[in-house]
């Protein structure tokens, strides 16, 4: 075995493990453990952001989709008070309206009243005037002089008579 | 760049050769892949229970990577964790994609969401260590050396820019090294086991329960086997994949000099290097960057396989 290829050469041997394994602890302690630590962090870090964004953006969706359910809601209430208080108003006017047109017809019904009874009153008036006028000449053309009770008996007679024919 | 630093180089090893007025090509090549030789490390140490613990080449290329992947790791690092808003920038996007690549697509499917984070370290650590001692082969950056010390430096012939001259750059090319990463992941298998189901289960579980006796006679010793061949193959594949592109393209560039020496004049080695070994050996490396890759990733990708086989255990 003189092939210096192939020389056993214990001392390079151990001189190679001690090298190796030294450089393997120095490695992992400084740069290895915390190279990996790192970017282990920032591969979660990455991930809690993507996460966090999603998140943001449903939030965000789902808030969009309430807000716009409140706007469709105020809108249809609006609506509803604005039709509310129409027929409100509508409902208010006919009430005067109605109230009006029963005032004016009471008045005018008072009135009415009044002018019959006005009227009866005069015809009444009238016509008890037309009947003494009669007895005072009736009795000046017989130019007898009834007594009192047949006078008044004559008058109601008279009366009965023109209510009669009335 | 690379090809020309190896003519160089190989130039300058034909220069040595010419002391013997004949160019070795064996010689050559066998110097610039292998290690550099124990009699004459780069720094003596003692020797401890039979084991010479000097400092060679490939010891010294172990450390240059080590030392150059620790700084340029954490320094990206550090640099993009001390921001307030962690954006990753220069460096730090290959870095990263290296890092999620390797923790999402290598250990993740095979070790599980439990264990990833202990695993992804180790498999991380193997895949930069191994991609950059396996690149820095493809830099001629002790040619260079040899070059600026041919005709520049001029220093003496057992200075220590010679002793660093000799040998190859990639560590990974060397069987001792393999089998020391190898080694790693071995035991990071029975670690892996023994964390997820107690060391004595782990033990069990290299078996399928409820067989006949007779039959676990025959597989406990394949399944032992099965625990070592796995290692060897890690050891194997690739030191074998980090020396062979070198050989070829060493092999190729060589030509140069034997085409020249065979013809007895440099204008033929000239034209067999300008019009093929050139762009052989160019094309070669080419495809050695992606060797570099696939080797560091398939040594990643295997461990990471084995120990999620210990985890999660079937039969």
């Amino acid at each position: 075995m003189n092939n210096p290829l192939v020389q056993p050469d214990p001392g390079l041997y151990i001189w190679a493990i001690l090298t190796f394994l030294v450089l393997l602890t120095l490695l992992t302690k400084f740069a290895w453990g915390p190279l990996l630590k790192a970017l282990d962090g920032r591969q979660s870090a990455i991930r809690k952001a993507l996460d966090d964004a999603q998140q943001a953006k449903q939030e965000l969706e789902r808030l969009e989709q309430e807000s716009a359910a409140i706007m469709r809601k105020a809108r249809a209430d609006a609506d509803a008070v604005v039709t509310e208080s129409r027929a409100a108003a509508e409902r208010l006017r006919e009430e005067m309206r109605t109230k009006a047109r029963a005032e004016a017809e009471g008045i005018v019904k008072n009135a009415e009243r009044q002018i019959q009874l006005e009227t009866s009153r005069a015809v009444q008036q009238i016509r008890t005037e037309a009947v003494e006028l009669s007895v005072q000449i009736a009795s000046k053309i017989i130019q007898r002089n009834l007594s009192a009770e047949d006078n008044e008996r004559l008058i109601q007679e008279a009366l009965q008579q023109v209510q009669a024919r009335h | 760049m690379l090809q020309d630093q190896v003519q160089e180089a190989v130039e300058r090893a034909a220069e040595h050769g010419a002391d013997a007025e004949t160019f070795d090509a064996g010689r050559v090549i066998i110097e610039h892949v292998s290690n550099s030789s124990k009699e004459h490390p780069l720094l003596h140490l003692p020797t401890i229970m039979g084991i010479d613990f000097s400092v060679t080449k490939h010891v010294l290329m172990l450390w240059l990577v080590a030392g150059f992947v620790f700084l340029v790791v954490t320094l990206t690092v550090r640099r993009y964790l001390k921001q307030d808003r962690l954006v990753p920038s220069g460096l730090m996007n290959a870095l990263e994609a290296v890092v999620e690549y390797v923790r999402d697509t290598i250990a993740l499917p095979n070790v599980g969401k439990k264990w990833v984070n202990v695993w992804t370290p180790l498999l991380l650590t193997f895949f930069v260590f191994i991609l950059c001692a396996n690149a820095i082969g493809l830099i001629p950056i002790f040619e260079l050396l040899g070059l600026l010390d041919y005709y520049v430096l001029h220093t003496a012939d057992d200075s220590l820019v010679k002793h660093l001259l000799h040998g190859g750059t990639t560590a990974t090319a060397n069987y001792n090294v393999t089998a020391a990463l190898a080694t790693i992941t071995f035991f990071s298998i029975i670690i892996a086991g023994t964390r997820a189901h107690g060391f004595v289960k782990h033990w069990m579980n290299l078996v399928p329960h409820g067989l006949s006796p007779v039959l676990y006679i025959l597989l406990i010793p394949i399944e032992l086997m099965g625990m070592l061949v796995r290692p060897f193959a890690l050891t194997m594949r690739l030191a074998a994949n980090m020396t062979g592109g070198h050989i070829a393209i060493l092999a190729i560039l060589s030509f140069v000099f034997l085409f020249a020496q065979v013809a007895g004049s440099w204008l033929v080695g000239a034209g067999v290097g300008v019009f093929a070994s050139v762009p052989i050996s160019a094309l070669l490396s080419g495809l050695e960057i992606i060797v570099v890759l696939v080797q560091a990733y398939v040594f990643t990708l295997l461990t990471a396989v084995f120990i999620g086989m210990a985890i999660h255990v079937h039969h």
